[in-house]
């Protein structure tokens, strides 16, 4: 344990809990001054919890928190600030049409002794700019700069209240090398004077890089805390994924298909202009899951969302039995014989103020229309079908799918989909927000579907559902597939490892 | 929204859900109640003993066959703005430009009648409501395309296009369609082949009432018995889940206008060939802005708009003549009607609660979450 001088920050003990999950059990924590703590884990591994609760947006179940050795109560990003604890996001939280310095002064306490007016400010964000090599033109706005600048203006931002303490959760997601690298040296600039940093990532490459001390996360527990230089790679990657190896199931041995889903080559650019899916290339054969494994953000929804109709292509292209797929039509996708179950299903999937026999029509809608009138009993006897085949509760086509619960929701989304899907199905976090039972359930269905031979791509962050469910495995890192492996072959440690960010053959 | 869809579910449920018809019924006549208290209040400021203004005022409404009647007369142009803005509504859409296509289509129709005064009553009637429906529709629609076409908020374009509606008449009642004396912004008395006849002769209830009524019919098998009206409420209720099932928002967008500036069209047929018989510089400027109350207590409902005009219509038959034999100022009938309004909407508010609530409550049972 370190001494108290030296401590800048600990966290004893954090618990949170939210309804029906454990987002942090008993969390232990500390960084001292002039050190950069990475913590490193998945989605889920509860890293946005615990920095949440450290910048007062939520507060803890139980558990302290202390700043220099005091303990504190953090009520608001307020209080954060007043502590010396500057939090950079992952989504920036600047007003685009405003300056840079606007940003900077916007919501400064007065008392802090910082100019709030133009020409100060401006000043003043040069003298710090030219300090940590974070120049940025005060009087530009903010829509005009490029992500790595409107990042750099959020940490001036931070500076400017004289934090000790920054914050940053998966800063490089949004960055390019090169401004990765602008980055890296400012931490160390900051570092150098005497500050601390918490540098939130699941890239394995940037720990190793800029970490004097990494504490690993798994299911919202430590699981590690290493010195750098201490710990190999492969032991990282094992302790953030953890050692269990997901039961496997029985295997399917069944003839290669034919190709059905070929995607070539695709580029896909993400929400903020930056290319999210970089020159994908698969085939997904009749009869086979191929599920696409990967710490979210790192293009696979992006991905589903161009073979769906839903994104722009850039680049390369997307058949279906040999065809070229109709680009950016999702209506004419579904029509193709794809179905989707995307990840979103309250804001995607379904339209909860309408009954579920609506629902179960809303994508196939020409179907059931004569002369521009619905054709109510065909909707019925459908609704029927598909209620009995899916074991949809409660039986009833008029209920309102917003009185479903969760897994039913799921179920109707599923239905309809599958049923659409006579060529190829595209799950997305088939399964998140489900309990054991309706998780189960969806993945018999889509079990279900392979084996009547469709191509089943799946898309999930969890990696035993990824494991157990695919006969080929593939993992997503940085907007590329940075490998596929027959089922089989799959290890989870080599996984861990590409989904963290390493390529190559890992020894 | 119809009971038809709650079906399944037993009577206490649907007495407790908040989006079932009974509870839109309850909180309705709620805020028509405390509406109706608030003014009382007021009027007890002013001296007036609140029971017997409203004892006169609905003695008054419902005195004779003419004065009910007269209701009749009152609410069918209510009906038509309502629907307008509840149609639009359905599809998450705010169309609060029915006062100009209302205007529009009243020109219309009487530059028609104006027109053609020598045709048969069965020919120019259809010319003249079909000229009104165009009118409204295509003034409406003109907000639907700007919406499609550039993302222009449908609100701010419909309301603006208002003010540009009232110049076009301005214009028009004073150049070309200006009476043949040249004394008022007003035109000529239509010809009597184009007056709506009369259901009861001596009194102004004339058969577009039913026409109104036949608009409602009309909006509820086209929001609930057909795509158009399927597309609609799937945008309405949520716009990306609509847009991932391949449903074309912008061609939502203009039908949508396109209809519901129809109906507000109408309404000027209405007014023109059944009460006035010409047009009057700046008649009736307040029916959009009522009928967009009247569609929120309605529940956006062509029922609920069709109830909810009617009372309007007896407010303003007996509001009208209590002012008229009393010193209570005629502002008091404005300040009842929009203190119902506002309980409207804050009922909306305690609907909400209310359905967070039963949520909650099934999640606990259901032990997952929703």
């Amino acid at each position: 344990m370190e001494s108290p001088h030296t401590e800048a920050l600990s966290l004893r003990g954090i618990t949170k809990v939210f309804p029906g999950v454990l987002a942090n059990d008993d969390v232990n924590l500390s960084a001292r001054r002039g050190e950069i703590l990475a913590i490193l884990g998945e989605n889920g591994a509860g890293k946005s919890t615990l920095v949440k609760i450290l910048y007062g947006m939520y507060q803890p179940d139980s558990g302290t928190v202390s700043v220099n050795g005091r303990a504190v109560g953090i009520r608001s990003p307020k209080d954060a600030l007043a502590l010396g604890i500057g939090m950079i996001h992952q989504h920036f939280t600047l007003v685009p049409v405003h300056t840079v310095w606007e940003n900077v002064v916007l919501g400064l306490d007065p008392s802090s002794g910082r100019p709030a007016g133009g020409k100060g400010a401006a000043l003043e964000l040069e003298k710090l700019g030219r300090r940590y090599g974070l120049e940025v033109d005060p009087f530009a706005v903010v829509a005009d700069l490029s992500v790595g600048m409107q990042q750099k203006t959020e940490i001036l931002k931070a500076l400017y209240r004289s934090v000790s303490i920054l914050v940053l959760d998966e800063p490089t997601a949004v960055l390019t090398p090169g401004e990765a690298d602008n980055l890296f040296a400012f931490l160390r600039e900051f570092r150098a004077a005497g500050n601390t940093v918490l540098f939130i990532t699941h890239k394995l490459g940037e720990v190793m890089e800029i970490a004097d001390r990494i504490e690993v996360l798994r299911g919202g527990r430590n699981a590690g805390s290493f010195l750098q230089g201490e710990v190999s790679e492969r032991e990282l990657a094992a302790r953030m994924v953890g050692g269990d190896i997901p039961s496997v199931g029985e295997t399917l041995v069944r003839p290669a298909g034919r190709d059905v889903l070929e995607v070539r080559d695709l580029w896909v650019r993400g929400g903020r202009g930056h290319h999210a899916v970089r020159g994908v290339s698969f085939t997904v054969r009749a009869g086979e899951i191929l599920g696409i494994a990967g710490v979210s953000g790192n293009g696979q929804e992006e991905l589903a969302d161009c073979v769906c109709g839903l994104a722009r292509q850039e680049r390369g292209e997307i058949r279906l039995d040999g065809r070229i797929l109709p680009r950016e039509d999702p209506g004419a996708v579904f029509r193709a014989g794809v179905g989707y179950i995307p990840a979103d299903r309250h804001r995607e999937g379904l339209v909860l103020d309408m009954t579920v026999e609506e629902n179960l029509v809303l994508k196939n809608l020409s179907a059931y229309s004569r002369k521009g009138f619905l054709r109510e009993g065909a909707m019925r006897k459908n609704a029927e079908r598909l209620i009995g085949e899916y074991g949809i509760r409660p039986p009833l086509p008029g209920s309102r799918t917003a009185s479903l619960s969760g897994g039913n929701q799921q179920k109707v989304v599923a239905a309809r989909e599958i049923e659409a899907g006579r060529k190829c199905i595209v799950a997305v976090q088939p399964t998140r927000g489900l309990d054991l039972g309706a998780a189960a359930h969806v993945h018999r269905m889509l079990a279900a579907a392979r084996n009547e031979g469709r191509a089943v791509l799946l898309v999930s962050t969890e990696l035993s559902e990824v494991v157990s469910l695919s006969d080929t495995v593939a993992v997503m890192s940085g907007g590329e597939i940075a490998g596929i492996f027959p089922r089989e072959s799959a290890d989870l440690r080599t996984i861990g490892l590409l989904m963290a960010g390493r390529k190559g053959e890992p020894s | 929204m119809t009971a038809e869809k709650h079906g399944g579910n037993s009577l206490s449920e649907s007495l407790t859900d908040p989006d079932g018809i009974l509870s839109s019924l309850f909180f309705s006549s709620l805020s028509v109640f405390l509406g109706l208290a608030s003014a009382g209040v007021l009027m007890l400021f002013l001296g007036h003993s609140p029971a017997a203004v409203y004892r006169d005022l609905f003695s008054f409404a419902f005195r004779d066959v003419y004065n009910i009647a007269d209701i009749f007369a009152k609410a069918a142009p209510l009906i038509l703005t309502g629907l307008a803005f509840a149609f639009a509504f359905r599809a998450g859409l705010f169309n609060i430009g029915a006062q100009g296509q209302f205007y529009l289509g009243a020109v219309t129709s009487a530059a028609c009648a104006l027109s053609f005064p020598f045709l048969p009553s069965w020919l120019l009637l259809p010319l003249c409501a079909a000229a009104s429906m165009a009118a409204g529709g295509l003034w409406g629609g003109m907000t639907g395309y700007f919406k499609a076409r550039f993302n222009a908020n449908e609100f701010l374009v419909s309301m603006m296009s208002t003010y540009v509606a009232v110049a076009i008449m301005d214009f028009l009642v004073r150049s070309p369609l200006r009476e043949a004396k040249g004394e008022y912004p007003q035109t000529d008395v239509l010809a009597e082949a184009s007056w709506i006849p009369s259901f009861l002769s001596g009194t102004r209830f004339h058969w577009g009432f039913f026409l109104a009524l036949a608009a409602a019919g009309a909006a509820w098998v086209l929001l609930w018995k057909t795509t158009l009206g399927f597309r609609m409420r799937a945008v309405g209720k949520n716009r990306s889940a609509a847009r991932f099932a391949g449903i074309r928002e912008k061609n939502v967008f203009v039908s949508v206008f396109l209809v519901s500036g129809a109906f507000a069209g109408l309404a000027g047929f209405l007014e023109v060939n059944g009460v006035q018989h010409m047009v009057v510089q700046g008649f009736n400027p307040l029916l959009g802005a009522e009928g967009i109350g009247i569609a929120v207590l309605g529940g956006a409902h062509p029922l609920g708009v069709v109830l909810s005009a009617l009372l309007f219509g007896a407010l303003k038959v007996g509001g009208l003549l209590v002012t008229q034999t009393s010193s209570v100022p005629s502002s008091i009938i404005a300040i009842l009607e929009g203190f119902v309004m506002l309980y409207v909407i804050l009922s909306f508010y305690l609907r909400h609660r209310l359905r967070r609530a039963c949520a909650r409550r099934r999640a606990a049972a259901g032990g997952e979450a929703p």
